[in-house]
């Protein structure tokens, strides 16, 4: 489990509070209103960004002092994923040595991740010469090979047509049965989120607003949440 | 942990070392100068007329080359942007290099071409037309002076004109505009937020102009404080005057800088040229014989004195000069100097970049301080910083014995507003699109460095370097305060030849330094940014 208790943070004007549990081993969808402070509580999770003050524990063990690098987290961006000058081998690479420095077992490695995502074979092309969807999946193979139990996506599938859409989600959904990952996911869609998420954040007025089983979220009568999904007028 | 803390902020020596090479010297110089502080009498500034003569004089001729120049780039690269022509290429690049061309090598084109027995008198002579000198004094300075600072102007004026999107000029074809709209409405407001800084720049570099002044000037009324300065600390050992001097150098020199930088933001130096868009506004032939003009006129401005350095020399007894071994040792003085003061510049603001990517989201401040650094060295012209350095190191050991580390070490500061305007760009671009994902891998030092930035800035550290080299190269500011009659670099080789008289044998050097200075140029430029760059 992974608590945050009073993690405050500010950005520009802006001040968080957030205060939650996010469950192992599942799918929790972060929702909220652009601008309500999702990137900015994933951005705190995998440490991009320090918190002013709180806790955030992991199995008991405070995260806040650690690198990036250093926690139990992997991401996926809505871009920039990947470096341009790489290829893709060597971009899955990075994720078990930042100086690609790989032993033979390692080298399997990356081939199978980037089997598993369906891109065996493709490891000497440039990122250039691929598809926006094939782009993404080099980055869940890098995800893989880092083997963190936190899968951290941030819209990553945004950009993508709504079928190719639906194939990431359903690769993603494959790989967490496959991989015990945890995983939160950001999104701007509540329908597509409740696809693949059991459990919901909802985040507004600067902190966790709401939070609980995907199936209760759509009754939710709460003015935020009732805005959130469009049903009410005016 | 312990290994890793070490790790994570090793950074932070690699930049204070870097920002000690940087700051250390302007340190070293103000304990220098302020040491002739008591001596100073200031009474001179309002008594001495040699002297206001002087401060009147680097004034107006750096005022009158910026208005000519930056008033020419404008019509010259409106021509360019709307004019596709064979060699047009070829002209670009020529503008691009004109800037790093050694000082010496131009004034010999322009001696070649305007001279007394040069191109222009002998057409006048042949058409009976009354010849003569004019060459010498306030023409020819600006004529070098708009030599080196218009393909400057007119690159930076052409860049901000293709930034247009092609958009706006299919807009602006749709709702009829006339050719002067299209400036008021597309152009002018492209340019205008760039003029500024390029007007200070070039007005900073013409102030502190030396080389030049040294050629062409001379005499009370054609003298600048540069040379002044010179001839204060090599010629009459007049310390307390060369600090006078110095101060009100550095004075107007900031002013001037710290007023352009208030009044627009530097644009940028880039290799990338824009996409040619055809504009709506080529058709008419009152366009077409004004643009064929101002070419011509760009061809005979900048063009002509080079092929004058060339042809002249093609003419030399090459065998004579090239079997003179003070020749080679020379230009291997000039090349190792060169190269050397390239690495030294890079590693200096790679430090300084590196720090403010590491303040910047914490401490504003400190990256705002240190961005302030990478100018510092603009309003501090090399003699400034060359006479500080003399006097604090006079006193410890033979100035005149490490002479060459000593140019080699102002070369590199006097580069790094150069190697600066290049890299920031890039390098803050980089860091914006992959730092999260590069600290979420723990890729940083020096795997950072080599699978993330140096593939990825290859082209911007070769063009920063290959500038610097070049500048280096022709460097004959520094290099005459320290030289001495048995250790010479190239340029200050071509300058004695110059004054005593030795046509061919200063024609001949002056194929071989500019030969050299190109030819690192391209070596810095290919060799480590890339075959593409």
């Amino acid at each position: 489990m992974l608590e945050l208790k009073r993690v405050q943070a500010s950005q520009g004007r802006n001040q968080f509070c957030f205060t939650g549990t996010l469950s192992q081993g599942k799918c929790t969808a972060l929702m909220g209103a652009s601008g309500a402070g999702k990137t900015t509580l994933l951005n705190l999770l995998a440490g991009f960004v320090m918190p002013d003050s709180g806790q955030l524990l992991w199995q008991g063990q405070e995260l806040a002092t650690l690198s990036p690098a250093q926690r139990p987290f992997t991401s996926l961006f809505q871009e920039h994923n990947l470096f341009a000058h790489l290829n893709l081998f060597d971009n899955v690479g990075l994720g078990l040595h930042p100086g690609l420095r790989l032993l033979p077992e390692q080298v399997e490695a990356v081939d199978l991740a980037l089997q598993q995502v369906g891109l065996g074979g493709m490891g000497q092309r440039l990122p250039s010469s691929l598809s926006g969807g094939q782009r993404q999946r080099t980055a869940l193979a890098r995800a893989l090979v880092r083997r963190q139990p936190w899968l951290l996506l941030d819209e990553p599938f945004s950009a993508l047509d709504p079928g190719l859409r639906q194939e990431m989600m359903s690769l993603v959904s494959d790989l967490q049965q496959q991989y015990q990952l945890s995983i939160v996911l950001v999104t701007h869609d509540p329908q597509e989120a409740l696809k693949m998420a059991s459990e919901v954040m909802f985040i507004a007025e600067g902190g966790v607003y709401w939070q609980g089983h995907g199936n209760e979220f759509l009754q939710q009568i709460n003015e935020p949440i009732q805005r959130y999904l469009g049903h009410t007028t005016g | 942990m312990m290994f890793d803390y070490v790790r994570h902020h090793a950074w932070l020596g690699f930049s204070l070392i870097a920002l000690g090479l940087i700051v250390g010297p302007f340190v070293v110089v103000v304990f220098a100068l302020s040491g002739q502080f008591a001596a100073i009498d200031w009474s001179l500034l309002a008594t001495d007329a040699y002297l206001r003569a002087v401060i009147w004089f680097s004034i107006w001729q750096a005022a009158l080359s910026t208005v000519l120049s930056v008033g020419l780039a404008l019509p010259l690269a409106r021509a360019l942007a709307r004019r596709q022509f064979v060699g047009r290429g070829l002209l670009l690049r020529v503008f691009s290099v004109a800037l790093v061309i050694p000082p010496i090598v131009a004034v010999y084109g322009l001696v070649v071409v305007h001279g007394r027995q040069g191109w222009v008198n002998e057409l006048l002579r042949y058409l009976d037309l009354s010849s003569g000198s004019y060459l010498y004094g306030l023409v020819g300075i600006l004529l070098a002076h708009v030599f080196f600072n218009l393909p400057l102007a007119t690159r930076i004026v052409l860049q901000r004109m293709e930034s247009i999107e092609p958009e706006s000029w299919r807009l602006a074809s749709q709702l009829g505009m006339s050719s002067w709209q299209h400036w008021r409405l597309l152009e002018w407001p492209h340019i205008r937020s760039v003029l500024a800084p390029l007007a200070a720049l070039i007005f900073a570099l013409c102030f502190t102009s030396f080389a030049i002044i040294m050629s062409l000037g001379g005499g009370p009324r054609a003298t600048t404080l540069e040379v002044a300065i010179y001839q204060a600390v090599r010629l009459d050992f007049d310390l307390p005057l060369a600090t006078q001097l110095s101060l009100v150098q550095l004075v107007l020199c900031s002013f001037i800088v710290w007023l352009g930088l208030r009044l627009g933001r530097p644009a940028e130096i880039s290799h990338s040229i824009g996409v040619h868009v055809v504009r709506p506004d080529i058709g008419s032939w009152q366009s077409k014989l004004a643009d064929v003009l101002l070419l011509l006129l760009g061809l005979v401005l900048i063009v002509l004195p080079l092929s004058g350095v060339i042809l002249a020399g093609l003419n030399g007894h090459w065998g004579q000069v090239l079997g003179d071994a003070q020749l080679w040792l020379a230009a291997w003085n000039s090349l190792w100097v060169a190269v050397c003061a390239a690495a030294l510049c890079l590693f200096m603001a790679w430090g300084l970049l590196l720090m403010r990517r590491h303040t910047q989201e914490r401490w504003p401040w400190v990256a705002a301080v240190l961005e302030s650094v990478g100018m510092l060295t603009l309003v501090m012209p090399a003699l400034v910083l060359g006479t500080g350095l003399f006097l604090a190191l006079r006193l410890w050991v033979d100035v005149f014995a490490i002479n060459l580390y000593l140019v080699l070490l102002v070369n590199s500061i006097l580069g790094l507003p150069f190697m600066l305007r290049v890299l920031t760009a890039p390098y803050l671009q980089l860091a914006r699109q992959h730092d999260r994902l590069c600290t979420s891998l723990d890729i940083s030092g020096w795997h950072r460095l080599r699978q993330i930035e140096w593939p990825l800035l290859k082209p911007a550290i070769g063009l920063g370097l290959a500038i610097v080299a070049a500048f280096s190269v022709g460097d004959l500011g520094v290099v005459a305060l320290f030289g001495t009659p048995d250790i010479k670099t190239l340029p200050l080789l071509m300058y004695q030849r110059l004054g005593s008289y030795q046509a061919d044998a200063a024609a001949v050097t002056a194929v071989v330094l500019l030969a050299l200075c190109l030819l690192v140029f391209v070596m810095m430029e290919k060799g480590v940014g890339g075959r593409r760059a």
